[in-house]
């Protein structure tokens, strides 16, 4: 009977998580434009992992600062961007407070890809409704348009975000 | 009457209290890792969060005193935001931007080229400040390459979106090219191997010995006048009565070696890559 219940609540949980997985996915819109890319053209390979890996990447930092884990930045962040994304889980657990990230658009524009294609730096004017809360208190709930420039270097198998760079405008 | 009266006393106080609630002062833009302050009205105690990139904190504060923010609280460029919070919770942005430039990465492509060739070299060089916040002021990049004594390339780019790059053709001498990104004092070095272009002529002699026909070519040289590195691959043949033969040798130390055991008279050739070699005759063995 234990091992039902246990069986049950496994099956639950990972049922819950595909959903949650799926809600979040499905919640980051990407458009990428590539007219103005230089000195290299992006092929519409790279420009489909791109838009792919840039959204994985942000659901996977919502994941993060939702549920206060640093696991699912693995394999999407690197460098900089890693570390201040590291930073800001620590310091939400030693405050006991979340970040949640709902309803992104994400309008990217490549500003530079290089010659070699070993880097490529895009603009993203990105909104979202971010909450922020002290455990289950909102203290913070705002409609956010942000600009971030972005530097993402291609890994093994997938771009991944070694820089995001808010800005107050362009 | 006196019900509307009493509403209207309960909406103002309302709004007094609205009013007199405590107001948040940021600053307009801090410089990464500059010592800044947050200012609050009002009296009495609140909670003032502080979320941003690399930091997420929580702490009491009184309010109408100011709260000061250290230099690593701020040392990440991005947006901040700040809540106050007593009943009500009041929010303020600001940004911070990335100090000069402390650091440069700089990308250089590829590790080893042929020389001679046009656009074969390129380089991308990243300025970032001391908390590695990529630079987005427009600086000034320098980007010389040197060969030897021999200045190949002097070239200074203003940087776009904090990025400066360059795109040169290699050399015309084999050996180590030497490039140098330059922002202020900062500087970062790179180096590519430059070898020897494809074969530009084949010069190949053959004799006869006991055991049949030794063939070797001339050094190698590309059109500069380079030696072709060792391991590129010659192809020698040999044409006889009884056929043709085909050996593939590599090149070591600008020559090229093989050894044919064919009986008769021969017609040899050599080739590497697109190059054809001269045809050397042997009458068959006395």
């Amino acid at each position: 009977m234990n091992q039902l219940f246990r069986i049950v609540v496994f099956v639950a949980v990972l049922v819950a998580g595909t959903i949650s997985l799926k809600a979040a996915d499905s919640s980051v819109k990407i458009q990428l434009d590539t007219n103005k890319s230089g000195p290299r053209a992006v092929e519409s390979r790279t420009e489909q992992a791109i838009m792919r890996d840039y959204g994985t990447a942000w659901t996977m930092m919502a994941r993060a600062l939702e549920f206060n884990t640093i696991e699912p930045l693995e394999g999407s962040f690197v460098g900089a961007a890693r570390t201040w994304l590291n930073d800001s889980v620590a310091g939400q657990q030693r405050a006991g407070l979340t970040s949640n990230y709902r309803e992104q658009n994400h309008k990217l524009r490549v500003l530079f890809y290089a010659p070699e294609g070993d880097v490529i730096e895009l603009r993203d004017t990105a909104d979202f409704q971010l909450q922020i809360m002290d455990g289950a208190k909102v203290i913070y709930s705002e409609h956010v348009v942000r600009h971030y420039t972005v530097l993402m270097t291609p890994g093994a198998d997938r771009w991944i975000v070694r820089q995001l760079q808010a800005h107050p405008e362009f | 009457m006196r019900r509307t009266l009493l509403g209207c006393a309960v909406v103002a106080m309302y709004l007094a209290e609205l009013c007199s609630a405590q107001e948040v002062h940021v600053p307009a833009l801090v410089s990464a890792g500059n010592e800044t302050a947050i200012s609050t009205t009002g009296s009495g105690k609140a909670t003032l969060y502080l979320s941003g990139p690399g930091i997420s904190s929580k702490t009491e504060i009184n309010l109408g005193e100011k709260f000061i923010l250290h230099s690593e609280d701020v040392r990440n460029a991005g947006e901040y935001v700040t809540i106050v919070c007593t009943d009500v919770c009041r929010s303020a942005v600001f940004h911070v931007r990335p100090s000069k430039p402390a650091y440069l990465t700089f990308l250089v492509h590829p590790s080893r080229v042929p020389v001679g060739q046009g656009d074969a070299v390129s380089g991308v060089a990243l300025p970032f400040d001391e908390f590695h916040n990529l630079v987005l002021d427009r600086v000034k990049v320098s980007f010389q390459s040197t060969a030897g004594d021999l200045r190949i390339l002097s070239q200074s780019v203003l940087t776009q979106d904090g990025v400066g790059w360059f795109r040169a053709a290699s050399g015309k001498s084999a050996g180590k090219l030497q490039i140098v990104a330059t922002v202020d004092s900062l500087s970062s070095v790179r180096a590519v191997q430059q070898v020897a272009s494809d074969p530009c002529n084949l010069r190949t002699k053959a004799h006869r010995t006991p055991k049949g026909v030794d063939i070797e070519t001339e050094p190698v040289r590309d059109c500069s006048g380079n030696l072709v590195p060792d391991g590129t691959i010659v192809t020698f043949s040999a044409a006889g009565p009884g056929g043709r033969n085909t050996v593939d040798a590599p090149i070591k130390q600008g020559i090229a070696r093989a050894h044919i055991q064919t009986p008769g008279s021969l017609v040899i050739s050599a080739a590497s890559g697109t190059v054809m070699g001269n045809e050397v005759r042997l009458g068959e063995q006395p």
